[in-house]
This record gives structure tokens, sequence and C-alpha cells, in this order.
């Protein structure tokens, strides 16, 4: 099984690299949003806001890709033909469908170094990084925890067609879920608590706090936590999902 | 000995909606109460037009789809509640341009597909080596498989459907969209594969290749088997007819129903070849009902005119067009 998790994940990093606007969105991405997240908070005189805002726009980026790239990727099986032979697989459908999306949060991840380099090269932003090994961890482990979200929704994809329209639309409401685009304490109340179960926040508050100070290893237990859950959830999901698909007959586009 | 896929009764009915506000309901009926039997090593094959219940069978049978009702039955197990078992045990082969990631390499393919379906990694490289020997790929593994043609594509369908050497092997329609030689080359293979003691459910809308291949037939005509036996029974449903072809030039509609009304003849079918129409008209031996149909035909421009023995291709247009 761990053999095939792998394999999957080569193999969609590749699929994913050889497709030029893929690959340039993934380049671009980052560096839009750290530009925009500078000039929006006019943050000359307070580098660790810089700093913050440079990692948010990071997670940001990262929770686009996994959603953008496991419902486009879903989508894309479909239409190659592929989705029917994942399915009918002796594997559980749930170890050929998670590399998928941690492939793209993989991929995500690189939108991290390009933040922080923009932002140094550019606008100053400080690369000082309070704890490197905290740090180190942070990453992978928020790139992991929303992949494993991305596949408890990418669950959803398999029984609809258009996955990947249903993927741009779940892309905003956890930016803003999160505190990503907006800060928590301007949304309602009832928002915090939804934040506590989405990975990107204690994704974002383990690398912001790795690199700033703060408990990070806290929020990388969380990011842990909800990895165990989201693939708990997802792997009863899929089951449910694969036998919906196979009675409506939707695994494949023809 | 217990068959190696075993089907009774099986229905399957599609349900689809659309309009946004006004719901309309379309119900399909694709297979309605099929029943066959296919024993191990043998090569069955399920013949039928375009929307006849071939793929759904193979779909069903596959895991990949639920039925409506009735049973099936795959190297003992049930497709329906055993997926993950029967899975392992089969190999699921389609025709056309896809099943494949065509940006990589045919090599990455077979790696990725050897990993799922859990080949031993001490195993993994000789058998990929030995698939692309035995579908003629060896020294092509490293391209892309977007620059493949549809013959090189299929070939290498069929090497990921054997990966895991599958006791099962479903071939849905392998030759589609094939050129001659192509298609004649995959018809090697598999009847190479067949040779080799691989139950094979194999379908097909090509009479020649059923007959070729096929060590018994269940033809299937709007979800229903309409007929079931050797290539030679089933040419024996119309052993006692005879076959008239004319090439006619423009014919209409009002002439074929003309044709139809002549006494003596059981069927009238028309195929296009070129510019060409060929009217196959069948009639039982002895009747001599030639003289007639040209009357019929008089005015209209005429070609050959062969009377012949009964092909299994005739027998598969009778079977289906009585259906």
């Amino acid at each position: 099984m761990t053999r095939a998790f792998f394999s999957g994940m080569r193999i969609h990093v590749k699929q994913f690299t050889v497709n030029a606007f893929d690959l340039s969105a993934v380049v671009l991405w980052p560096i839009l949003y750290a530009s925009i997240a500078y000039y929006l908070l006019d943050g000359k005189n307070d580098p660790e806001l810089l700093l913050s805002a440079s990692l948010g726009a990071a997670v940001m980026t990262m929770w686009a890709l996994v959603v953008l790239g496991s419902s486009g990727a879903l989508e894309n099986q479909r239409w190659l033909g592929t989705l029917e032979l994942l399915v009918a697989a002796p594997m559980p459908f749930a170890v050929a469908l998670a590399p998928i999306t941690i492939a793209s949060g993989v991929v995500g991840a690189y939108s991290l170094v390009a933040t922080l380099a923009w932002g140094a090269l550019l606008f100053d932003v400080p690369l000082s990084i309070d704890s490197p090994l905290a740090f180190a961890v942070a990453v992978p482990m928020s790139a992991l925890a929303i992949g494993m979200l991305g596949l408890m929704t990418a669950a959803t994809f398999v029984i609809y067609r258009a996955a990947f329209h249903l993927g741009v639309a779940m892309q905003y409401p956890v930016w803003i879920a999160t505190g990503l685009l907006v800060p928590l304490s301007v949304l309602p109340a009832w928002v915090g608590p939804i934040s506590w179960f989405l990975a990107p926040t204690w994704g974002f508050r383990a690398i912001r706090d790795a690199a700033l100070g703060g408990p990070a290893w806290t929020d990388m237990g969380m990011c842990a936590l909800l990895t165990v859950v989201y693939f708990a959830v997802a792997a009863v999901c899929l089951r449910v999902f694969e036998n919906f698909a196979r009675a409506r007959a939707t695994l494949r586009l023809t | 000995m217990a068959p190696a896929i075993a089907v009774e009764d099986l229905t399957r009915t599609y349900r689809s909606r659309s309009g946004a506000f006004r719901r309309k309901t379309t119900v399909v009926e694709a297979l309605r109460g099929i029943s066959l039997s296919v024993e191990p090593g043998e090569l069955f094959g399920l013949l039928g037009p375009n929307g006849a219940g071939k793929t759904t069978t193979i779909k069903i049978l596959t895991t990949l789809l639920l039925p409506t009702s009735g049973s099936a039955r795959v190297l003992g197990l049930d497709p329906a509640r055993q997926a993950r078992d029967v899975r392992g045990r089969i190999g699921y082969v389609f025709g056309g341009d896809r099943g494949l990631y065509d940006r990589l390499t045919a090599l990455d393919n077979l790696r990725y597909f050897a990993d799922l379906y859990r080949v031993p990694v001490a195993k993994k490289r000789a058998r990929i080596a030995e698939l692309l020997e035995l579908v003629g790929l060896t020294g092509r593994e490293g391209e892309r498989v977007e620059t493949y043609s549809r013959g090189m594509r299929q070939r290498l369908h069929i090497a990921r459907g054997l990966l895991h050497d599958p006791e099962v092997l479903f071939l849905d329609e392998p030759t589609i969209g094939l050129d001659p030689i192509g298609a004649r080359e995959l018809r090697d293979t598999i009847a190479g594969l067949h040779a080799g003691g691989k139950t094979i459910l194999l379908t097909t809308h090509y009479m020649y290749e059923a007959d070729a291949l096929c060590d018994r037939i269940a033809v299937i005509a709007a979800g229903t088997i309409v007929a079931s036996g050797t290539p030679s029974d089933l040419k024996g449903t119309v052993a006692n007819q005879t076959i008239v072809e004319i090439e006619t030039f423009g014919a209409g509609d009002d002439v074929i129903e003309r044709l139809r009304a002549v006494r003596g003849v059981s069927a009238v079918a028309v195929e296009t070849r070129e510019q060409a129409q060929v009217v196959l008209v069948q009639s039982p031996v002895g009747a001599e009902i030639v003289q007639a149909l040209l009357r019929e035909l008089d005015g209209s421009t005429l070609g050959k005119v062969v009377t012949r023995e009964p092909t299994l291709e005739d027998a598969y247009v009778e079977l289906v067009r009585s259906a």
C-alpha cells in the first residue's frame, strides 16, 4: 500500500509538472498573493506583520493548489478514462486518491519558498526563522494536513462530474473561515469554532509560530490530529461515494 | 468445474434527470434479464450493436457498476458485494483512446498500475519487460503515450490489463477504431492469450472478429440475449437460407420496402460500401427470387449481383433484426 501511495505521488507530481498552465499557476500565484498582501497591509514599518502576511499568502496558495489541483485532477482522470481504472484496482480507493491531493499539497509547499524569496528580494521582508527545526517540520506537516482536507473534499468530487467547478467553489470559503483572507476578528464569532476544524488554520499558525516564535509544536499536533481525522472520514466517505457512483454510473464521462 | 463467469437474469436500468425546474427523468433499460455462463479457459464473445448492453454487462462484472437486479458471479465471487476480491483477480481493458496517462511514458503508466495492482517489487521489472515484449512495444516504452498510434495505445492497454496476471480478462471492444493491420495484430495477441489458457470475455460488434476468435458467442440486442452458441451454431440459424447480394446506386427506401414485399424474401438489409449500396436479401434455399428482385429494381443503376451461402454476419443481422 505504501509503494502504491508513493508511486501515485510520483506519477501525479510528474503529471502536474508537465502541464505548462498548472506549472505557471504554481509559480505565479504565490508571487501575486504576496505582492497583494504587501501593498494591502502597507507594513513597511512592521517586518513581522509582513512575514506573517507572506506566510499566510503561501498557505492560501497551498489550499488553492490542493482543492483546485485535486478537483482538476479528478475531472482530468474522468476524461482520461483512468478514474474507472483507479476504482477497479484492488487497492482501497483512498490509497489511489490520496497521492493526488497530497501531491498538490507538496507542490504547494513550493509556494512558501517562492513567497519568502519574493518578499525578501522585493519588499525587504525579513527571513529570520525563530526555530528552523520546527519550521522544517511545520511545512511538510501543513502540506500533509491540507492535502488530507483536500482528500476529504475530493471524496465528493468522485460523484460529481463537474468536480473542478465544485473545487473552485470550495476555495474562498476555506480562505475566509481560516482567517487567511481577512482576520477572524472582523468576522462573526461563530466563524471561530469552524476555523478550528480546518487544517489551513493550524498549518498557518504552525508555520508562523515556527518563524516568529510561538507554540508551533502544539499547532503541529493539531495538524497531525486533523490529518488522522480527515483520513478516517475520507476513507468512509470514499467507500460510500464509490458505491453511490457505481449505482449512478458516474465514474466515466461518455 | 464451476464456471469462471455466471450471470443469471441480470438487469440494469439507468435513470437520468434533465432540466433545472421541471425535472424530467429519463429511464433506459440497458439490460433486461440476461443470463450467460463462461467456462474456465474459454474465449466468450458478447456480440451486439451499439447500445445493446455489452459494456453495461462488462462493467457490472468488473465491479464498476451495480446491477439493478439479478445475480453475477466471477470466479465464484459476487462483483457487487465482494468487489475488492474480484478486482485483484480480473483484468479490464477497454477500447478507444482513453484509460492511459497520455503525458507520461508507457513505462511510467505500467509502473504505476503495477503498484496499484500489487505486483511484487521483485517481479515488477521482469513482468513489465515480458508484457512489453508480448504486445510488441519493447524499445518504445520510454516514449510519451501521446505520441503513440491508436494501435500502440491499445496494445499498451492490454499490457496494463495483464500486469497482475489476472485469471479472467474482460476486453470491451478492444479493436474499435484500429486500422486493419493494428486490429489484426491485436487479434493475434488475444488469440495468443487464449491459447495460453486465459479466460476471456470479449465484446465486439465485428462479426468476423467474433467468428475468428471466440469459442462461443452470445448475441445481445436491446438488453436481451437473442441467441448463443458456437459460431457454427449461429451460422446454422440461417443455414437453410440463401443470400442474394445486389450492388445498387441510389436505391431509395421505397425500393427497399418493395424488395421486402417480394414473395419468398425473409429479410433485407442494406450496407453502404463507398458510393454503392449493397442490398442483402435472405430467402429460403431453393426460392427463385432473383428475377423478381431485379424487376423491383428496374430503373435503378445496378452493379454486381451475387448469390452466396450465409455467413455469421448474416446470422447476426437476422438475429438482431428479429429481436
